[in-house]
């Protein structure tokens, strides 16, 4: 509290009681004599409620953050600290509620049969296999789009509009679109390849062709988050710098790989972040666009770890199975997390 | 900043990206409005012979659309308040106390932001299913608080930064204590910047489909993204009544985003944001 708050203090308390005489009327009635008017009131008065009152709430700094920062604490505790111990705990048991055994424990037998496991090496192949492709490509599409966006146009909400509202629809949704779009008959990207090709593709019959179709979905969606992060980085990068690259002789390419680029580097690294962790859990596009078909080729770790824990019931090899998934991307968060420490 | 490239090349570029941006909705949307058997000829229209509204009837007939929109808003709004509430005590503490573990807490934080919904699943729902949530508004709600915390905690610690300390000090000498001081003199003040977290928490649970379909699977609590899933039958794909279903779940987050764009977009500057 700085000096001259300090200073004020007694009188302060004095000013609170009457002021705020009406809003504190359920106190006792000692704040009677203050809040008549008699100021400045006399210290003597001071054990009054409205000082208990105070103290509590202008608890010293230390006091009060713990109050503030409780909530939050406590939220993260039940919703994220106890359900992870619980998960690694739960990955060593054999709990299948289909079963009709009680809990027990198994030590790494769940583990072991993951190893062995031919359709968990598909599922973390193909969300691996999506990481490496749409996170690259939402990155170069939402850069794209990002420079577009940051154009000095006099008319700006058409372009911000069109990254703001496939950022805000749900995956869900995109997913279902996405299956309209790329339909073998009546969709409209056969439709505009008639134009090109003479025979049709049948997309959803093709292990990797619907692999490529939920990558595009995926990457579309995607590129307008990355963009906007990138739009938010644009725009902090000073204009002094641009002119003073151009006065310099820089032409345009010039500019953005020696301006542009290296300020960008912090957003990049951001995006290419979050991209990377959420990618890692993708779920809602390839069970609305293909339910993993056909047959296991497009199933993700995330549509795994949910068909053992929900539709199985397999609590125990579930929970194994989202502890490998915890752990890769544990190992992006930490990289992540130097990333930002890094920065001043 | 001197504009790069010629003009003509500049609105080529806008035009790309708006129809890249929209051009998907947009189709959906003239999809909806067609009939089964316009929608079944080759090769296909563009533009609707017949519009008809039909399709949206039966939106809200095939499925209890209603229902599910009602969910969705009630999930979001609780959990958008109650994130906001939270968000904003610890925010204050972060951006205005002097504590000697910020850094920690921050870090705790941002750790969060990253953390893999995924692995929540199974712990969750075996704790939602031991004390009875499952099927309840609660077993979403805490989840989705938890969710949007970190980039709301974040943009206001942001919004509260900038707003001059010296109107607190102000408040507090007239005789408000430190907490009065956070809700009659930041909040209003940052108002704009409580709006953009309340945004962003409201999207993401509006969003959200894992937890949504593993915790909340009975007709009456599905929310809008689970439910629309479902018109599908397992080789029936109604096309133009799923269509009429998506305009009518994407509406209303269309319709907050075309009104406070400007807002969404400095929240989006002020904390980094999970999409």
């Amino acid at each position: 509290m700085p000096e001259n708050l300090s200073r004020l203090a007694g009188e302060d308390d004095a000013r609170s009681a009457s002021g705020e005489g009406a809003a504190r009327s359920t106190l006792p009635a000692s704040t009677g004599p203050a809040a008549t008017g008699h100021r400045p009131a006399d210290p003597p008065r001071a054990p009054s409620p409205p000082r208990r009152r105070r103290r509590l709430l202008d608890a010293n700094d230390a006091v009060l953050a713990r109050i503030l920062l409780a909530p939050t604490f406590l939220l993260l505790l039940v919703i994220v600290v106890y359900p992870v111990c619980r998960l690694i705990w739960t990955s060593f048991l054999e709990d299948s509620l289909t079963s009709g055994l009680p809990p027990h424990f198994v030590g790494v037998e769940n583990y072991v049969s993951l190893a062995t496991d031919p359709e968990f090496w598909t599922a973390l192949t193909n969300t691996l296999l999506i990481t490496l492709i749409t996170v690259p490509a939402a990155l170069l599409a939402g850069l794209a789009l990002a420079l577009v966006a940051n154009l000095p146009f006099q008319v700006r909400w058409p372009v911000r509009l069109s990254l703001l509202i496939p950022w805000a629809i749900p995956l869900a949704f995109v997913g279902l679109i996405g299956g309209w779009f790329f339909q073998s008959d009546y969709g409209v990207v056969n439709d505009l390849l008639r134009h090109v090709r003479s025979t049709r593709i049948i997309w959803f019959n093709s292990g990797w062709l619907s692999f490529m179709a939920i990558c595009l979905t995926i990457t579309w969606k995607t590129s307008s988050f990355v963009a906007l992060v990138l739009l938010a980085g644009l725009q902090t990068i000073p204009d002094e710098l641009y002119e003073a690259a151009s006065v310099d002789g820089a032409g345009v390419f010039r500019r953005f790989f020696s301006v542009t680029l290296p300020m960008l580097k912090p957003s990049i690294a951001v995006a290419v972040i979050f991209r990377m962790i959420t990618s890692l859990q993708t779920f809602d596009i390839p069970v609305t666009m293909t339910r993993g078909g056909p047959g296991t080729s497009t199933v993700t770790l995330a549509m795994y770890i949910h068909q053992n824990t929900i539709d199985f019931l397999d609590l125990g090899y579930g929970s194994a199975l989202a502890v490998v998934l915890f752990l890769v991307s544990m190992g992006v968060t930490a990289f992540y997390l130097r990333q930002v420490s890094a920065q001043p | 900043m001197k504009m790069p490239g010629p003009a003509a090349l500049r609105r080529f570029a806008a035009f790309a990206v708006i129809v890249n941006g929209l051009f998907p909705l947009f189709w959906i949307f003239l999809t909806s409005l067609k009939t089964e058997a316009e929608l079944t000829r080759i090769p296909i229209t563009w533009l609707p012979h017949a519009p008809t509204l039909e399709n949206y009837v039966r939106a809200f007939h095939d499925q209890p659309l209603a229902i599910y929109l009602f969910n969705s808003l009630a999930v979001a709004l609780i959990s958008t308040a109650l994130t906001l509430f939270i968000a904003t005590l610890a925010a204050y503490a972060l951006a205005r106390l002097e504590i000697g573990y910020k850094g920690l807490a921050l870090g705790a934080i941002i750790a969060v932001s990253t953390f893999p919904l995924v692995t929540l699943l199974v712990p969750l729902f075996q704790t939602m299913r031991t004390l009875g949530l499952l099927n309840t508004y609660a077993a979403l709600v805490l989840p989705y608080t938890v969710l949007s915390l970190p980039v709301c905690t974040l943009v206001l610690v942001s919004f509260f930064q900038s707003i001059p300390i010296d109107l607190e000090n102000a408040a507090m000498i007239d005789g408000c204590s430190r907490v009065g001081a956070l809700f009659r003199i930041v909040v209003p003040l940052s108002a704009p910047g409580v709006f953009t977290a309340g945004l962003l928490a409201f999207v993401n649970s509006w969003d959200e489909f894992l937890l949504a379909l593993s915790f909340n699977s009975a007709t009456s609590m599905r929310t809008l993204p689970v439910g629309i899933t479902l018109y599908q039958g397992e080789f029936a794909f109604p096309w133009p009544v799923i269509s009429a279903a998506l305009v009518v779940g994407i509406v209303p987050v269309a319709a907050l985003i075309v009104m406070f764009q400007q807002r969404v977009i400095s929240g989006l500057t002020a904390g980094g944001v999970k999409g």
